[in-house]
């Protein structure tokens, strides 16, 4: 975690109102993981107090350039698209905590719904760089909201669900999800809480569903990790990183709290990314 | 045998801080007010690069030109002392306890640390969100959330006690006796420099009447402290009175030996959809510069009626808001919500505050304290009618 000046290279809109920056940082570049994030601070100081936080795009450390993606909604998010080439802003980070694949896994299912692509896409950089098989869903609103495929890795299978229907399947991304769970060794999700959520019943419910048999480990035997520990989210079939409006992004402020099943977590220093079993998911409904 | 309470701070080994004796305690006249400033160290500092530097301090670009300024202050002189380097705090929240942003920032040159509201009992804290950010403002409802007074101990007291930024532990609780079960276990803990008392918690003995809009709370909460811990104490004042002088006052006859304003205002903001509240409380707690004129004007009100010092607070985000509180009465501010965009800025506020006093040739910031204050006691915005119905 570091101070960071980070001037922007490029800057373009990749879709309605979304953002796609990426910065000179090589700090950054280097010692990110997938699933963490940067506290940007934005220009008008006076009225905007809080940095903004976003989850780390794309890192090349060979180039130093990390990229945000991101969407324009208010006040501070307006403004990141106002600057301009070669202008520096502060960055804070990399902060939180990363995806945790276990290295012995070879196939991974990436969910992403919406924006929540911005959380997950570094891991689809980092599974292939290992020689790991990536099938990415992807869910959105309608076609004009499709994440474009041109900026994702040849190797990924890519698979589109819309809303209206207008591209890929028609209905919810986690529609598509039982087609993949026994293909699937581990799962990684960023989206909204309701899809979020209906990935963790999924993944509650995998195991007897697909009849997968617990081996290697007599009841009662063998030390289970603590819960939230790396360990334990490295075991966990789904890993899911969550988002909150957030104050100082040090774990200093207890702003960003969500809430888990051992009391409230903060997203900014336990996540974002969490074990599906750490959160304490809101019932269906 | 009880360990010794002195904060004891670099340079100020060998000579004991001015005594009670020095000058008269609570005598509310608005010409005392300077007098409770009493200066930590009277001996002519020596030279940069002859003080005796503790290592790790880096001795900022400010701080190599010009003579040497003398930003100390013992907010508690009469105490046994509760002396800072600089008269910048953080403020309590928004520096969790202390550890947290020292991977970011020199945390040892910060004035001083205030921690996190802690309780008796461990607290949950309030359902998420619990922070939006409104019109140069922060609207929070973290409530309160602590792992206990015994576990911060355990966790953090240690770190403390090798510090040289002294620790001021915020404490709250529902009842005088869970202020007064954790200021005694607070009590000549190493480590812990002095207590903060946070009264905008509801009194369950009255009601959830809070004891900061309340005299006979506010008072009953800070005499009972006061006779539970010889530790500095600290408190701070709510600004959701009609008047904060008379609880001021009350406070001050109490046994507090600061009085730190102001404590956030409450607020609301509404959900992106409009069919609720935003915070999953509903309300919350206003900070940041949106707050700072209220809080100009308490510190200046009760500057005129306290003779103890005031640590002022409320959206402190540059030095001419730290020389605005100054001059309003206040000896020292605390830094808020403006950490979380510039984690270094209470360090650079001191800095450019001892450079502010370089270029006016003063030796210490003290003559910038109270300039703002009415000339001769009595003057119409001392009985403060003027704006009021």
């Amino acid at each position: 975690m570091r101070l960071v000046a980070a001037e922007l290279v490029q800057s373009r809109e990749i879709l309605p109102r979304q953002w796609l920056q990426s910065y000179h940082a090589p700090e950054l570049a280097t010692g990110t993981r997938a699933g963490q994030f940067v506290h940007v601070r934005t220009g008008d100081y006076s009225g905007l107090v809080l940095r903004r936080p976003f989850a780390v795009n794309t890192a090349d450390a060979a180039t130093g350039i990390v990229s945000i993606h991101f969407r324009s909604v208010g006040h501070g998010t307006e403004w990141l698209t106002r600057v301009r080439p070669g202008e520096r802003l502060e960055m804070l980070g990399p902060l939180g905590r990363p995806f945790e694949i276990d290295p012995r896994n070879r196939h991974l299912l990436l969910v992403a719904g919406g924006l929540g692509m911005a959380g997950i896409r570094l891991l689809v950089d980092e599974a292939l760089r290992d020689g790991r098989q990536v099938v990415l869903l992807f869910g959105a609103a309608t076609t004009a909201e499709v994440y474009p495929s041109s900026l994702l890795p040849d190797e990924v299978e890519y698979v589109v669900a819309t809303d209206d229907g207008s591209l890929g399947h028609r209905g919810l991304v986690t529609d598509l999800v039982p087609g993949y769970e026994a293909w699937a060794d581990q799962a990684f999700a960023c989206g909204p809480p309701t899809m979020l959520a209906t990935l963790a019943r999924l993944a509650a419910s995998r195991g007897a569903r697909l009849g997968v048999a617990r081996l290697g480990r007599k009841r009662g035997g063998g030390r289970q990790p603590a819960l939230g520990s790396p360990a334990a989210r490295r075991r966990a079939f789904l890993q899911v990183a969550m988002e909150q409006t957030m104050g100082c992004a040090v774990g200093a402020c207890l702003g960003c709290v969500v809430t888990g099943v051992e009391g409230p977590q903060r997203v900014c220093r336990e996540g974002p990314v969490f074990a599906a079993e750490e959160i304490a998911w809101e019932p269906a409904g | 045998m009880k360990a010794r309470k002195r904060v004891t701070t670099a340079g100020a080994t060998g000579s004991r801080p001015a005594r009670a004796s020095d000058r008269p305690r609570r005598t509310p006249t608005v010409r005392t007010v300077r007098s409770a400033i009493v200066p930590v160290d009277r001996r002519p500092r020596p030279p940069i690069g002859g003080a005796p530097q503790s290592p790790g301090r880096a001795a900022s670009a400010a701080e190599d030109r010009g003579p040497a300024v003398d930003l100390s202050v013992d907010l508690a002189p009469g105490r046994g002392g509760l002396r800072l380097e600089n008269p910048v705090l953080v403020a309590a929240g928004t520096f969790g306890y202390g550890v947290e942003y020292g991977e970011v920032v020199d945390i040892q040159r910060i004035g001083a640390i205030c921690s996190r509201g802690t309780t008796l009992q461990p607290r949950v804290g309030n359902a998420p969100p619990r922070v939006t950010e409104t019109p140069a403002g922060l609207l929070s409802s973290v409530g309160l959330q602590n792992p206990g007074v015994e576990a911060v101990l355990e966790r953090y007291a240690a770190t403390w006690a090798g510090w040289r930024v002294p620790v001021i532990v915020n404490i709250a609780g529902g009842s005088i006796e869970d202020y007064v079960a954790v200021a005694r276990r607070l009590d000549g803990v190493p480590g812990v420099a002095g207590i903060e008392l946070n009264l905008s918690c509801p009194n369950v003995a009255r009601g959830g009447l809070l004891f900061g809009i309340d005299r006979e709370g506010a008072a009953a909460v800070t005499a009972a402290v006061r006779r539970a811990t010889e530790l500095p104490l600290m408190v701070k004042v709510s600004p959701n009175v009609a008047d904060v002088r008379p609880i001021a006052l009350a406070i001050e006859a109490s046994g507090a030996d600061v009085i730190s304003a102001i404590n956030t205002l409450p607020g609301m903001a509404l959900g992106p959809d409009r069919t609720g509240p935003f915070l999953g409380t509903g309300y919350g707690g206003l900070s940041g510069p949106a707050i700072r004129p209220v809080a100009l004007r308490i510190v200046h009100e009760v500057a005129q009626v306290v003779s103890i010092p005031i640590v002022a607070i409320g959206g402190v985000t540059e030095l001419a808001d730290v020389l605005d509180y100054l001059a309003a009465g206040a000896v020292a501010v605390q830094v808020g919500t403006a950490i979380f965009a510039d984690p270094a800025l209470p360090v650079r506020l001191a800095d450019e505050l001892a450079a502010e006093c370089r270029r006016r040739d003063l030796a210490s910031y003290r003559p910038l304290v109270g300039t703002a204050l009415p000339r001769r006691p009595g003057a119409p915005s001392a009985r403060g009618v003027e704006y009021r119905p």
